[in-house]
């Protein structure tokens, strides 16, 4: 099990930022991903792996609309 | 033209933003007069909206109707307003009582009117009355001469009407840039959800374009109050005319703002490309795109009106679209010489200002559509027959969905409203701007054709308040609030009903899950209202706050308020106008005029906790089709957070229980803000809340005793 | 069209250039008002920043205020130009000052090449 913006979600092996990213059909660009507090950039995310127990957050920078 | 009155003015000069003084003219009498505005005016309410409101306030009682001739229109554009460094900077904001129920309306617009206003001498102009004879108010800003004319000129629409009028008074075509035209349509006769177009001459296409001062039916009020056009002229627009007290900070905060434009916007939000429409896909993805009436946020065939097609196919690349000077985000995006099919244009080549991002929700994915072309030609008929599109998709997807439940036949209407049907679709919009079949009726908003269906086609009410996308008589603008309860509140606990102009709290909530307790989503629901109502006080646009992001703001501790362009606000607002304020400040001001409105709008009989109620429809599935279509996410919800047995129950039992629940969050989320904005359990500003931002007038404590 | 060329090894940096610059077109010898720029550095060669005439900006400018001269250096039409900057963000050989509403750049005039005492700025013919 790892964290999603603080919601429970299921551990799978090999998951990358680019996988979950895609998982979560998240396709809006101004986000920023950190795990564990720690920035990942963007060209980093198809080597990050989401381990078990991880607090990823994926922050959509829009408050407008 | 005969000329039916002139007035000459003497000129002042613009101090940090203020020429101190407002326009007002009766079209009963035709009086024309000039007010001084002071101290405690600008202190209180800032400009903009807050004084359209506060002319608003004194003009009209508590009986006064829309079509009162009492009843103003109210033009402001505010302090930073005509600066020309800053993008966004030449907005203006306009106020009415609407006819869709006699409340304060405000609704926002580019242009250039605004600016040249102020620059002609005048920090507001209030319009108040009616004409006899249809009539058009010319302002020379140069000359010192206001006249009113009696109008000959027979055109109605505002795409012909603007042109016309631009080459009437315009010398040459170096003049023209000069000109801003304020008219609305042949809608206006008829509808109540008629709109304002503001022009700007485009120097690059050699074209007037329009913007749309959109919600709430002001375009009505101005057509009942026989104003045909209003013109204005003001050569020699420079970015120091504001006078302002330190131009300093303005062109820094103006220049690294261009910069990032440069170097983000093609990576970021494509603003430049395509404007607001960049994010249909995307609201599509998160289930947000309103797709049938808001039953669903999505739909299979969204690839052909993504904005990729907007962008290859029709709309002009590569040319400036700011609808004011120095605005580097350029979104007034524009298809040029579009082929007009349907209506009185069939043939035209046309220029269509849009797709905007509602537009393309609204007379798209909302009614069915998934045919760019018609959503263009809905999009230009809706703009120069003066017709609010976010209004129209609202209201068209409601009719559609009564249609497809057998509220009405075709036989009673004539039309086959089924959703993504085109022909009627175009067809209801001619009507609604002649006045004529079942487009009179639609034409009327939501909350007329909720009262009409029931009494006339023996409709449920219950499901008519259910499904009606209104509230306080407007139609709800283009996001899906279902899963987003901060984004409930952010349509339903506003003043002049749900539009997402005070607060889009959807990613923050749904998403990111940053603002989970009701306190959290509360302090959301004050924080974001005010910062955003600030915008429309001085004479700014919100998008360039957050439509490009700035590299700073990943290491922000709050990157949803995007704390480095908040500062640009600040340096550009202090540099105008002298002033030492802060963000809280900044704050403070809105929340002044944020409590104004609220109780002007208790004192027309609106605006406490029974008018914030929202219909199911934003809130959760009403039918069955609803449920299903999203069966494992309301069974999660349900088991995980209710704590509900599912076994053996019926999809009815279900709906049942998640309703009840997610009417509860919204009734526990109402207390909450309410508390956070200083209000009673009833939704009314305490004496105390007025005190404590100065605003314990007595005209506001008379009104606010009679409700706690 | 001629334009300003620089040769790093013979800049000593006196500021001779940017001064005249600001003298021939804002009366006053304030290098913060030149339209060009040197900029000193102590382990390197000083840097220069002067305008090559290309015209790129000419389609920024959404007033439509910037042109080409017959002399084929490109301007700013004061008449037309609004002061928006839009200019100085796109292309760092426009500069503005707070005393000015309109931004200004290089027009290959040379008045900083013949000030120039060790001919570390010329003009060169192109095109």
């Amino acid at each position: 099990m790892f964290y999603l913006n603080n919601r429970e979600e299921e551990f799978q092996e090999k998951l990358t930022v680019t996988k979950l990213i895609e998982l979560k059909k998240y396709t809006y660009k101004k986000k920023i991903v950190k795990i564990n507090d720690e920035f990942i950039n963007p060209d980093e995310y198809s080597t990050t792996f989401i381990e078990d127990g991880d607090d990823v957050k994926i922050l959509h920078l829009l408050a407008g609309g | 033209m005969k000329i039916l009155k002139e007035y000459k003015y003497d000129f002042t000069e613009i101090i940090h933003g203020y020429n101190n003084r407002s326009l007002k003219i009766n079209l009963s009498d035709m009086k024309i007069e000039s007010k001084q505005i002071s101290e405690e005016m600008k202190q209180k309410f800032v400009g903009g909206k807050g004084f359209g409101l506060r002319y608003l306030w004194d003009a009209v009682t508590p009986e006064t109707k829309w079509n009162s001739p009492e009843n103003e229109i109210v033009i402001s554009s505010g302090p930073v307003g005509g600066i020309t460094q800053y993008p966004g900077s030449g907005k203006s904001i306009v106020v009415t009582l609407t006819p869709l129920n006699d409340t304060p309306m405000d609704s926002n617009v580019g242009g250039h009117f605004g600016p040249l206003l102020k620059f002609s001498g005048w920090d507001a102009l209030e319009l108040q009355g009616k004409a006899d004879k249809e009539v058009i108010v010319y302002i020379d800003g140069n000359e010192g001469i206001i006249k009113i004319m009696e109008s000959n000129i027979e055109t109605i629409d505002s795409h012909i009407l603007s042109e016309e009028l631009t080459e009437m008074f315009a010398k040459d075509e170096t003049d023209k840039r000069n000109y801003s035209i304020v008219s609305t349509g042949s809608a206006a006769r008829y509808s109540n959800v008629a709109m304002l177009n503001f022009t700007f001459y485009d120097v690059k296409r050699k074209k007037v374009r329009l913007k749309q001062a959109g919600r709430g039916g002001i375009g009505r009020v101005f057509n009942d109050k026989g104003i045909k056009a209003l013109v204005i002229k003001y050569e020699g627009v420079k970015s120091d005319l504001n006078n302002p007290a330190n131009i300093s900070k303005i062109n820094r905060a103006g220049i690294r703002f261009h910069k990032e434009m440069n170097r983000y916007d093609d990576e970021q939000n494509g603003m430049r490309k395509i404007g607001t429409a960049n994010i249909v896909e995307v609201m599509n993805d998160y289930d947000l795109l309103p797709t049938h009436n808001f039953k669903f946020g999505s739909h299979k065939d969204i690839a052909k009106i993504e904005s990729k097609v907007f962008i290859e196919k029709y709309i002009t690349q590569n040319i400036y679209d700011g609808c004011w000077h120095g605005c580097s985000m350029s979104c007034a995006k524009a298809a040029d010489d579009f082929k007009i099919k349907t209506g009185p244009y069939a043939g035209h080549k046309v220029i269509v200002d849009g797709p905007e991002y509602e537009n393309a929700a609204a007379l798209g994915s909302n009614i069915g559509v998934f045919c760019p072309e018609t959503i263009l030609e809905l999009n230009f008929y809706c703009d120069t027959y003066g017709i609010d599109t976010i209004s129209f998709g609202t209201m068209v997807a409601f009719a559609m969905e009564c249609y497809e439940n057998k509220v009405f036949t075709k036989e009673d209407t004539g039309l086959d409203l089924s959703f993504g049907n085109i022909d009627s679709a175009l067809e209801l919009i001619h009507q609604i701007a002649d006045g004529r079949g079942f487009g009179k009726i639609v034409g009327m908003g939501i909350k007329f054709m909720k009262k009409y269906f029931i009494e006339n086609f023996d409709a449920d009410p219950k499901f008519m308040f259910d499904i009606g996308m209104e509230q306080k008589g407007l139609e709800f603008s283009e996001y899906m609030p279902k899963e987003s309860l901060a984004q409930q509140g952010g349509y339903g606990l506003t003043n002049k009903g749900p539009q997402h102009d005070e607060a889009w709290l959807i990613f923050m909530d749904m998403v990111n899950n940053q603002i989970p307790t009701f306190e959290d989503k509360a302090e959301a629901l004050h924080y974001f209202p005010m910062f955003r109502t600030w915008f429309g006080l001085v004479g700014l646009c919100k998008l360039p706050w957050n439509d490009v992001t700035p590299h700073s703001n990943k290491y922000s501790k709050e990157p949803a308020k995007m704390p480095e362009h908040v500062q640009n606000y600040v340096d550009i607002y202090n540099g105008v106008t002298g002033k030492n304020v802060k963000i809280d400040d900044m704050i403070e001001e809105s929340e002044r005029v944020y409590n104004f409105q609220r109780i002007f709008n208790i004192r027309m009989g609106y605006g406490k906790r029974t008018n914030d109620k929202i219909p199911y429809r934003s809130m959760g599935p009403v039918t069955i089709e609803e449920y299903l279509s999203r069966e494992d996410r309301y069974d999660k919800q349900l088991k995980e957070i209710v704590g509900y047995n599912l076994t053996n129950k019926s999809t009815e039992e279900k709906m049942a229980v998640l309703r009840e629940y997610r009417e509860s969050q919204y009734e526990k989320l109402t207390d909450a803000v309410y508390k956070r904005r200083g209000w009673s359990k009833d939704g009314v500003p305490t004496i105390e809340k007025l005190k404590e931002l100065g605003m314990d007038l007595p005209e506001l404590v008379d009104i606010v005793s009679r409700h706690l | 069209m001629k334009i300003l060329q620089f040769n790093e090894s013979l800049c000593i940096g006196c500021h001779n250039c940017e001064e005249t610059c600001s003298k021939v077109y804002f009366k006053t010898e304030d290098i913060s008002k030149a339209r060009l720029r040197i900029t000193e550095k102590v382990d390197d060669f000083n840097r220069f920043k002067g305008c090559n005439q290309c015209g790129d900006c000419i389609d920024v400018c959404p007033e439509g205020a910037i042109y080409r001269m017959k002399n084929g250096a490109v301007t700013v039409d004061k008449k037309i130009c609004v002061g928006c900057m839009m200019c100085v963000a796109f292309c760092s050989d426009f500069h503005y000052h707070d005393d000015y509403v309109e931004p200004y750049k290089c027009l290959s005039c040379g008045a900083c090449s013949r000030s120039c005492p060790t001919g570390a700025l010329t003009m060169k013919v192109e095109g």
